[in-house]
């Protein structure tokens, strides 16, 4: 099995657009993940969203990766975009619409889905 | 965890950012775990977003690192913008 680092990696990586958050996109526990969560979904971006609250190792590692110490986290094309604030303050610029037009193209689907981690 | 005032978040922005303009702190529940916290300086110009919020977050490694500061709500500006 891999370990949750490389997980979490591999999602940073692969997924087009990452948000960390807690909760689920059925089920948001927490107002700043729905706040970032809203703007991507804004956007018409595709979300893969991963909840960090089954173990508190996912966010340990996450943080360990990232080097953000809060939650949510967004990732564009592997980058760190950041946490609630700056993802809805770049939404309010049209910023976000940008960016992320700019990785992924205009034409995609706007899907959300989330993924879960695999727990030793 | 132990909660922490507003007035020891503005005490360690202010350290990490003597010349700021505006240091602000929001104890927004007033629970002492929930912040708001605006900076505004100088310093942040020519500074993506993120990297203006990763400075704010490192000021306030320890109060974030043991938990104490449940959420962190952060607004920088730059000096050219209010």
């Amino acid at each position: 099995m891999k370990t949750l680092n490389e997980q979490i990696s591999e999602v940073i990586e692969r997924e087009p657009v990452a948000l960390f958050m807690k909760g689920t996109p059925q089920m948001v526990m927490c107002g700043n993940s729905q706040r970032a969560l809203s703007a991507l979904r804004a956007v018409g971006a595709p979300v893969t969203t991963v909840d960090i609250l089954p173990d508190p190792r996912i966010r340990q590692e996450l943080q360990a990766i990232s080097g953000w110490p809060t939650i949510p986290q967004v990732f564009v094309k592997g980058e760190l975009v950041g946490g609630a604030d700056i993802t809805e303050e770049l939404f309010e610029s049209g910023e976000l619409q940008r960016k992320v037009d700019d990785a992924l193209g205009a034409e995609r689907e706007p899907d959300v889905r989330a993924v879960a981690l695999e727990l030793a | 965890m132990a909660a922490v005032d507003a007035e020891a978040i503005r005490e360690l922005l202010e350290r990490a950012f003597p010349e700021a303009e505006q240091v602000s702190v929001e104890d927004r529940t007033g629970t002492g775990d929930h912040f708001q916290v605006t900076v505004a300086s100088a310093s942040f110009d020519g500074l993506s977003l993120i990297d203006q919020h990763r400075r704010v977050n490192d000021a306030l490694a320890e109060p974030l690192g043991d938990g104490s500061i449940h959420e962190l709500r952060i607004r920088t500006k730059t000096k050219g913008r209010a």
